[in-house]
């Protein structure tokens, strides 16, 4: 039982780290190789305005997510829109933005374990005999309810709709005139509010950490590349495939053994299946 | 006669101002301290202001006595990052190098860090005949071993901290049977980071304990360095009922296993032997107090506020005026005492040439801030001990009420151990 609560609470949590990264790529084909350190950004922002500034919680979680969601609306429209289309760039351009944040961060005072964000709810309850502290059932709760509201957002709002279009076909999208550039600000804003949305769910059970920042975004990518890079039910499925397969490792292999299988699911995937499992790209070349 | 008096005058004068300063500043010629530190980790920047605060007091009093003159000491900090995860040891031995050829230090103080590359650092060390004092991390006992296995050869390579085996043998294991027997509690867990001196203690106190009657619960789980998730290890510990869960982690990270054993109510002590979140003074805070009643072993008196030496309270009263707060865990009080131990040795040895420094840091005996002084002369080990009148003598502490109340060992100790609530029957 433990293995499946505890596979479930892993699971949704990749799925969070995930999202804001597959709905980016999904939406405008760009790799956001910042989107660890949006998280980790994020995390810190609430923890300045609850300490430093002496705002309460949910107020200080809304600014932080708001200046999240500005900084990557900014991030496209000053600096990778001069990149767009050219993969390599993209890359090099997002991940140097990343570096920078979480470099800054840790330059600016940002080390060791002690910059904390409180749980949402204390304590713990007994689950089929399993002991699950509240803030692992509100990750759950969130992830759930999460998915549920970008599912809503994606097909029942114009913008929404404008988004998906983006996501299915780039020029058929342009034809029915939807600015394209616009509506990558859109979905970088969106995802690294979704990256911000992850961390305040998930820092209040780890700590604040610049590393966390590039352990978030290997796991973003290899979740993407499992599952079909700008998938998001591949990225929700490629989620529950690693997460269990993490928790089983650690319960069957040892805890030393868990860093691995995200990387070697990246090396099977591409071996097997280059375009991942609810991939479209390469559906092609596969074929052929 | 008279226009060429005066010009004579006017040279003499110039001369003299250039003259003077440049036999003043000759003088004030620094003995430049290198530290190769991980600068963003606790067993970094802590060393880093214990020997700046070090370097401003010998300074403020006057400086070190080369000969017959005077010389202050200044400090250059390196980033070596080897406590970060996924940084080859190549970058240590990087920024060790660039210290010796770029900045032309005199003596080195602090790291590297991690085990792994103080060693691959030693062939350097003997390359260029620099002196280094370990002061922080590299726990293993590897280092001693090369040492005693070629002395003259290593002759420049020092440690003034603790090292794996001690702190188990020394420490660790009479602290646990003290646990043992007060509580009557003898089934063991150990946790461990994947890293050299962690893996080693780990295996080393299993069969330790093994053979004292302790039931350890299986080999030391071993986590990657920058794991933030313990729940299936905790779990596991709650299944096979442990009583006492050592943790041997240098990673920030840490504070997480902390949060997570208080949330979920986990029925065995806390007992980190190395422990970088728990030995802050703030963690209390960072936590909100979760981690109350875990262990934590600073390696060092000093590390934590005792009465250890006469030197001890002054060293955490000037390291807190100073920083604004209390010396901040392993690495603090060993860092600030290498630079006294320096500052000895060259006045004794009135020369700073390397090779009779280090016979000068061999024949050091001084009363510091964590006991005597001395180093094995084939080891080149700071003796420890738990007394601080015989040797360096190390700090457990637990976490009680918001402070870090030291525990063991006695000689040292100024409270006595306690329990969780949730484990008491």
């Amino acid at each position: 039982m433990d293995i499946l609560i505890y596979g479930i609470i892993n699971s949704v949590a990749l799925v969070l780290m995930a999202l804001g990264f597959t709905l980016v790529y999904g939406v405008s084909r760009l790799p956001n190789f910042a989107h660890g350190a949006l998280y980790v950004l994020t995390g810190y922002i609430t923890w300045l305005l609850l300490n430093r500034v002496g705002l309460n919680y949910p107020l200080s979680m809304v600014i932080a997510l708001a200046i999240t969601g500005l900084i990557g609306a900014g991030m496209y429209h000053f600096i990778l829109v001069r990149v767009r289309g050219m993969a390599i760039s993209e890359i090099i351009a997002s991940y140097a933005i990343g570096l920078a944040i979480l470099e800054g961060l840790r330059w600016g005072g940002l080390k060791g374990g002690t910059f904390t964000l409180p749980p949402f709810v204390e304590g713990s309850v007994l689950l089929f005999g399993v002991s699950v502290d509240y803030q692992r059932i509100i990750v759950v709760v969130a992830g759930v309810a999460l998915v549920g509201l970008l599912l809503l957002f994606v097909s029942g709002t114009k913008l929404g709709l404008a988004l998906k279009g983006m996501a299915q076909d780039e020029q058929a999208a342009m034809t029915l005139g939807i600015d394209s550039d616009r509506m990558a600000v859109v979905a970088m804003a969106v995802g690294s509010v979704l990256a911000g949305a992850a961390a305040l769910v998930l820092l209040p059970l780890a700590s604040i950490i610049v590393e966390t920042g590039y352990n978030v975004l290997v796991m973003a990518v290899a979740v993407c590349i499992v599952g079909g890079l700008g998938s998001w039910n591949g990225a929700i499925l490629a989620a529950f495939l690693i997460g269990f397969a993490q928790i089983l490792t650690v319960v069957f292999l040892g805890a030393h053994y868990q860093i691995a299988v995200a990387l070697i699911a990246i090396i099977f995937t591409l071996i097997i299946r280059p375009s991942g499992l609810f991939g479209r790209q390469k559906e092609l070349e596969e074929r052929v | 006669m008279r226009t060429k008096a005066r010009l004579l005058y006017c040279v003499l004068v110039v001369l003299a101002f250039l003259v003077v300063p440049l036999t003043v500043a000759a003088a004030e010629q620094p003995i430049l301290l290198g530290c190769p530190l991980a600068t963003a980790f606790l067993y970094g920047w802590d060393s880093e202001r214990a020997i700046k605060l070090a370097v401003d007091e010998i300074n403020a009093a006057g400086g070190v006595k080369v000969g017959d003159k005077k010389q202050p000491f200044a400090v250059e900090v390196i980033d070596t990052r080897d406590l970060e995860a996924a940084v080859p040891v190549s970058e240590a031995l990087l920024a060790v190098e660039k210290l010796i050829l770029e900045k032309k230090v005199n003596f080195l103080v602090g790291g590297p860090v991690r085990s792994e590359a103080a060693l691959a650092v030693m062939p350097l060390l003997v390359k260029h005949k620099m002196i280094s004092i370990l002061t922080t991390g590299a726990l293993t006992p590897k280092y001693n071993e090369i040492i005693a296995a070629n002395p003259d050869k290593f002759k420049y390579c020092f440690r003034i901290s603790g090292e794996a085996k001690w702190m188990v043998m020394g420490e660790l294991v009479p602290c646990l049977e003290e646990i043992g027997k007060k509580f009557n509690l003898n089934r063991l867990m150990i946790m461990v980071q994947d890293v050299a001196h962690a893996r080693a203690g780990g295996d080393i106190l299993k069969k330790v304990m093994s053979g004292k009657g302790w039931q350890v619960l299986g080999d030391p789980v071993v986590y990657p360095t920058g794991t933030t998730d313990y729940s299936m290890g905790l779990l596991e510990a709650k299944k096979q009922n442990a009583q006492v869960i050592i943790i041997w982690m240098d990673m920030p990270e840490s504070a997480i296993l902390l949060k997570q054993w208080h949330d979920m109510k986990i029925p065995a002590l806390p007992f980190g032997t190395i422990i970088a979140a728990a030995e802050q003074p703030g963690f209390w805070k960072a936590t909100e107090g979760k981690g109350e009643f875990c262990l934590a072993n600073v390696v060092n008196a000093g590390n934590a506020p005792s009465n250890a030496t006469p030197w001890t309270q002054k060293f955490v009263d000037a390291y807190k005026a100073k920083y604004g707060l209390e010396p901040e865990g392993y690495g603090t009080s060993s860092s600030y005492m290498s630079v006294y131990v320096l500052k000895d040795a060259i006045e004794r040895a009135g020369t700073l040439d390397p090779d009779k420094v280090a016979d000068a840091i061999l024949k050091t005996d001084i009363m510091g801030v964590y006991g005597r002084i001395r180093f094995d002369p084939k080891t080149h080990q700071v003796i420890p001990s738990v007394d601080p009148n015989e040797g360096a003598v190390g700090t457990i502490f637990q976490w009680q009420a918001g402070k870090r109340v030291v525990v063991f060992p006695p000689k040292i100790a100024v409270g006595e151990i306690l329990l969780p609530p949730w484990m008491k029957k």
